[in-house]
């Protein structure tokens, strides 16, 4: 019988590091426009901040890479 | 609302704001030129090259200051408009309209020219530079008062109802005494229907507000000696610290050194340091002065609170008023050669 379980639990690690990622890069991203609004020569760093939430979602999807291939 | 763009706009317009280096450089120039090639090194640069067209030395100074700062609050309510954080903003930019309306019945009161009046006016608030040149242009206080009631300006409503006081006394206080009353009750009725975080800052800067101008009102009442009861209906309601009972049983005290002994359990018990050859004479401009201070500093460490608040615009309209009275104050000193001792008095020490 095929264990749904696993892909189930990948999913989530997957998609909770996703969510986060979108809820922080929303405000970073709207913030950093407004930074570089009054400020363009901050648009370098506000680049490298925005960026920063994205380790969320690298995490999520090793850790769903981990459940599949270790436990597949 | 949603803060993080507008307060990270706020924020860089802060990094634009002068550090305390920059203003002592401005103290320690010589003369005005000096002071304006300085002055020039900044973000006022613009609008100093604009006002260099028509003016010179002084009126060159003022007038760019003033429009940077106008410039500053407009660019602050475009960011809101539309949003429930312009109705709380522009309870704050109503101070100037109020302290605009007051210059211009004090101005015509003195029979002072349009053109003196205006010099000291900030148009940050509702009324703008056109409505306030036709204001000015008004021959006497019952038109200036006429004229806000034409274009039913809400602030004309107290002023038409003291009107007839006035005409009997000749007290600027009475119409000044309506005009805070009025700003200040109608600014914590709009509050109070607001269940928002953002509404409790302001309310909490508006009750300082409150405090501060009943505690010099009971200091100015002690000095000249006026009755407790008559004191009594010059105290503005609305503060959660002092009610009208509380404020009344510090007059009946009778003196300075008294009202600062009880003062000593509040938040204002900073007033007990001002020197006591002061209290000795009495000087309440030493008191008003710390109580200046002390809410400039209170709304300024408004940049320490929520970051995605209404705090940042608070904290960022008064540091800019701030530097612009800073500003102005080393102008008019370096103008009329003032020492440097007294300059410092007199600047805003944040």
């Amino acid at each position: 019988m095929v264990d749904f379980g696993i892909p189930i639990g990948a999913g989530i690690a997957f998609g909770l590091g996703a969510l986060g990622t979108g809820i922080a890069q929303s405000k970073i991203g709207a913030a950093g426009a407004g930074t570089i609004a009054e400020k363009p020569e901050t648009f370098g760093l506000m680049i490298i901040l925005v960026a920063i939430p994205e380790t969320l979602v690298i995490l999520g999807f090793v850790v769903a890479a981990m459940i599949m291939i270790m436990l597949v | 609302m949603e803060y993080a763009y507008v307060n990270a706009r706020i924020r860089a317009m802060k990094s634009r704001l002068l550090d305390r280096a920059l203003l002592e450089q401005l103290i320690n120039k010589p003369d005005l030129d000096s002071l304006i090639a300085e002055l020039e090194k900044t973000s006022y640069r613009g609008e100093l090259e604009k006002a260099g067209i028509l003016f010179s030395g002084i009126n060159r100074i003022e007038v760019a200051i003033r429009k940077d700062l106008v410039r500053s609050f407009r660019t602050i309510l475009n960011f809101i408009k539309g949003e429930d954080a312009e109705t709380l903003i522009t309870i704050i930019l109503h101070r100037w309209d109020i302290q605009n309306i007051k210059t211009i019945l004090r101005g015509k009161k003195i029979q002072a020219s349009p053109t003196e009046i205006f010099e000291c006016l900030i148009p940050a608030g509702e009324l703008d530079e056109a409505a306030l040149t036709e204001l000015v242009k008004q021959p006497d206080v019952k038109a200036v008062i006429d004229l806000l009631a034409t274009w039913g300006f809400v602030y004309s409503h107290p002023l038409t109802l003291h009107f007839k006081e006035f005409t009997e006394t000749r007290d600027m206080m009475v119409l000044e005494y309506a005009l805070d009353t009025f700003y200040y009750e109608d600014a914590l009725s709009v509050i109070k229907s607001d269940e928002s975080e953002d509404a409790r800052i302001l309310k909490r800067l508006i009750i300082t507000e409150i405090d501060i101008t009943n505690i010099k009102t009971i200091l100015r009442v002690i000095r000249d000696r006026i009755d407790h009861e008559e004191a009594r209906s010059y105290f503005i309601k609305g503060s959660t610290e002092f009610d009208i009972e509380k404020l009344t049983s510090l007059v009946r005290i009778g003196t300075i050194e008294g009202v600062l002994k009880k003062l000593e359990q509040t938040p204002y018990q900073f007033l007990t340091k001002v020197p006591p050859e002061y209290v000795a004479v009495e000087k309440i401009s030493a008191f008003e002065k710390e109580l200046e201070n002390y809410l400039v500093k209170k709304a300024i460490s408004q940049f320490l609170g929520d970051p995605l608040s209404i705090a940042i615009p608070i904290a960022y309209i008064w540091a800019k008023y701030t530097e612009v009275t800073n500003i102005r104050v080393i102008a008019r000193c370096k103008a009329s050669g003032m020492s440097e001792k007294d300059l410092r008095e007199a600047l805003i020490s944040v």
